[in-house]
């Protein structure tokens, strides 16, 4: 017995705004005398959504802005009803969809607590009994009594999660919170959503843009684009296809755009004229492949000969995950800059990028450490598989360490 | 009918919460506190009181600044009660769009919450009584009674204008301004008697005298006011044929405009 039940779910939605009252009566007037009124154009936010969750599994709901996420949830909370198809939920549901919503600024922590249960559906005398849990989960003792409008909004939040998971409910719907509070408060949280999975067997919808935690915490993962589900199964999986799919659209955005994107900072010394990437034939390419060599090539324009500097390339994942920094200051004395046009190699020996899309940044500094000249997202480029590498992927991975295993039964 | 009642039931606490955030953030940071609640009956009292003293009203046996405030009483809580539980809804967006419960727990928290003012002022009530050696009678068990009809006429009113002020704001801003107009038409300045006198004694207003006296009673303060000054005030037994027009209006208003606000209710987070 699932759950949760969504079946055939549409929802539309009108654009533009609301008639005033003047158009409206002229509307129904029309109307009433047969004639047709011009229809606001509709919005699918979920086009034709089916699916079921059994009690206990961890779903987490990835896709881009606009993909129909927030709107599922609000069908699955009951908080909105959709246009056709049926949503059948049986079990009582703690929304946390935006922490705090029902927060009152001139209330102290501890009459929030017990509003912000009772909103959420907690019967008073479990508030009473959880009381010092919450609060020592949010780490709050010495603020419980002071108005929440005096809090920083990061206390705010921690509360606000610690009221949401203390509730003793079926199913948990979280909406991009664990994004929030400083790393120490997010390691708590994280810590407390797995003993909700693991030890209390409840059952998780999670949606967030934070794919890594999604695959952490999630053992399913349904990917929507555009209101509809593409993809609908196992955590690593899924993302991996959201993966492709963001990288293979920056990439076209990137190629279709022919100019660098990225931000670059100078001081005026240095301009860069090109960049180029060339693979192991010696060709410009926005491909390579996996394990083979290949040069970045950059072409600077120097305003005045600097001396000693020091040079990185490096590469980045599209959501700037820094990989590597290539630098020039173990060849100190060797790398400088005259004046006019200069081309700076750097040649890589069996690039250890996995199969992805990836960007160049690029960096010059003088030899006191200033920053002559930055660059992220200069290039965007995507590494191919190597043709006949054995197996496939299985695991996601940034880059790939030679390695060599030996198996060897323990004698006796 | 039953659904309603259950609902009611189950999210007791959960309106409880609601009403004693409203009375608590109402006078958090004032001074004064829930003092406030009995300014507006009692200045109106006063400016009545001085009004009458040029114009003369016949209060009956009963002292006009007792009796007028009584009828404030109940008028001030209908008043406020029905213009907060139409704005009641929009007022509480962003719960609507973040978090479901049974909707109607807003305008009904919102009249709940009026009980609190309603229960201060009765104590100036009784003290006016003292102050004028007024004791009341045995019929005062009616009271709680009024007190529910009066609720269910604010509900009436509160449920199809919060469903609606999500639509058109309007609503919202033009309630409070009607309601004081209609106030003129309720025996708050003036004693019910005065109206029955003019319109079924002397019929002023010659054959239509009578549909008018009813049309009047169709406004369920009417009756309403004047029995809780019968019982308060006068030691008289309620006279339910005052009462009946307004009450026979409220029983077929409420389930519709009921039912109308949960028509309505599955489109108030889209539409807010």
């Amino acid at each position: 017995m699932p759950i949760i039940q969504v079946e055939n779910v549409t929802k539309e939605y009108n654009l533009g705004a609301l008639h005033g009252l003047k158009q409206t009566l002229l509307d129904t007037g029309a109307r009433l005398v047969g004639k047709k009124t011009p229809q606001r154009p509709l919005f699918k936010a979920l086009d034709d959504v089916s699916f079921s969750i059994e009690p206990g599994e961890v779903v987490g709901i990835i896709g881009h802005n606009g993909a129909g996420k927030s709107t599922l949830l609000k069908m699955l909370a009951k908080i909105s009803t959709p246009t056709r198809g049926s949503v059948k939920v049986s079990g009582r549901i703690a929304p946390l969809i935006e922490v705090g919503a029902g927060f009152v600024p001139d209330f102290t922590g501890r009459e929030n607590v017990y509003l912000n249960g009772a909103i959420l559906g907690m019967p008073r005398r479990e508030i009473d009994k959880k009381f010092e849990e919450i609060v020592d989960f949010a780490e709050m003792e010495e603020f419980i009594d002071t108005p929440v409008k005096r809090y920083i909004s990061g206390m705010q939040v921690k509360l606000a999660f610690a009221v949401a998971t203390s509730i003793e409910s079926e199913i948990l719907i979280i909406d991009e919170v664990l994004a929030v509070g400083d790393l120490a408060f997010q390691r708590k949280c994280f810590d407390r959503m797995e003993d909700i999975i693991k030890r209390q067997g409840r059952t998780v919808l999670l949606v967030s843009h934070n794919i890594r935690q999604v695959v952490r915490i999630c053992g399913r993962t349904i990917l929507m684009n555009h209101g509809k589900i593409i993809a609908d199964g196992p955590s690593a999986e899924t993302c991996d296809k959201f993966y492709t799919q963001s990288n293979e659209t920056i990439l076209r955005q990137a190629q279709a755009s022919h100019k660098s994107r990225g931000e670059v900072l100078t001081s005026g010394e240095v301009e860069l004229v090109s960049l180029s990437l060339i693979n192991n034939h010696g060709s410009v390419v926005d491909t390579v492949t996996s394990g083979d060599d290949c040069t970045i090539r950059c072409t600077f324009d120097v305003k005045k000969p600097l001396k000693n500097v020091d040079v990185v390339y490096g590469f980045h994942t599209t959501d700037f995950v820094y990989i590597s920094a290539m630098g020039t200051s173990d060849i100190a004395g060797e790398s400088s800059l005259q004046q006019g046009r200069v081309t700076v190699d750097c040649s890589i020996k069996n690039l250890p990028l996995a199969p992805g899309v990836y960007a160049i940044r690029v960096g010059v500094f003088d030899n006191l450490l200033t920053k002559i000249f930055y660059g992220e997202n200069l290039k965007v480029f995507s590494v191919s598989q190597r043709d006949g590498s054995h197996g496939k992927v299985i695991l996601h991975s940034l880059i790939n360490i030679p390695s060599a295993w030996n198996f060897s039964p323990e004698e006796g | 009918m039953l659904t309603v009642a259950k609902n009611l039931y189950d999210y007791r606490e959960l309106m409880m919460t609601l009403a004693w955030k409203n009375v608590a953030l109402r006078y958090k940071q004032a001074y004064l506190g829930i003092a406030w609640a009995i300014v507006k009956p009692l200045m109106l009292m006063l400016i009545f009181t001085l009004v009458r003293s040029f114009v003369g009203i016949d209060s009956g046996s009963v002292p006009y600044p007792v009796l007028t405030f009584a009828a404030l009483l109940l008028w001030t809580f209908f008043q406020e009660a029905a213009s907060e539980g139409v704005t009641s809804v929009v007022g509480n967006t962003t719960l609507i769009r973040k978090i479901y419960f049974p909707r109607e727990i807003f305008p009904i928290t919102s009249v709940l919450t009026k009980l609190v003012e309603l229960g201060i002022n009765f104590l100036i009530v009784a003290a006016l009584m003292a102050w004028y050696g007024i004791l009341p009678s045995i019929y005062v068990i009616w009271v709680p009674v009024f007190i529910a009809y009066a609720i269910l006429a604010a509900l009436t009113i509160a449920f199809v204008g919060s469903a609606i002020n999500v639509y058109y704001r309007d609503v919202g801003n033009a309630l409070p301004v009607l309601l004081s107009l209609v106030m003129y038409a309720s025996p708050v300045i003036y004693p019910l008697q005065l109206v029955k006198d003019k319109l079924v004694t002397q019929q002023a207003a010659g054959e239509w005298s009578n549909l008018y006296y009813q049309l009047y009673l169709l406004n369920p303060l009417a009756g309403l006011i004047d029995n809780f000054q019968n019982v308060m005030l006068r030691g008289l037994p309620p006279d339910f044929t005052t009462m009946l027009p307004g009450f026979v209006l409220v029983l077929c208003l409420l389930p519709l405009s009921y039912l109308y606000f949960k028509r309505a209710e599955s489109y108030f987070a889209d539409v807010i």
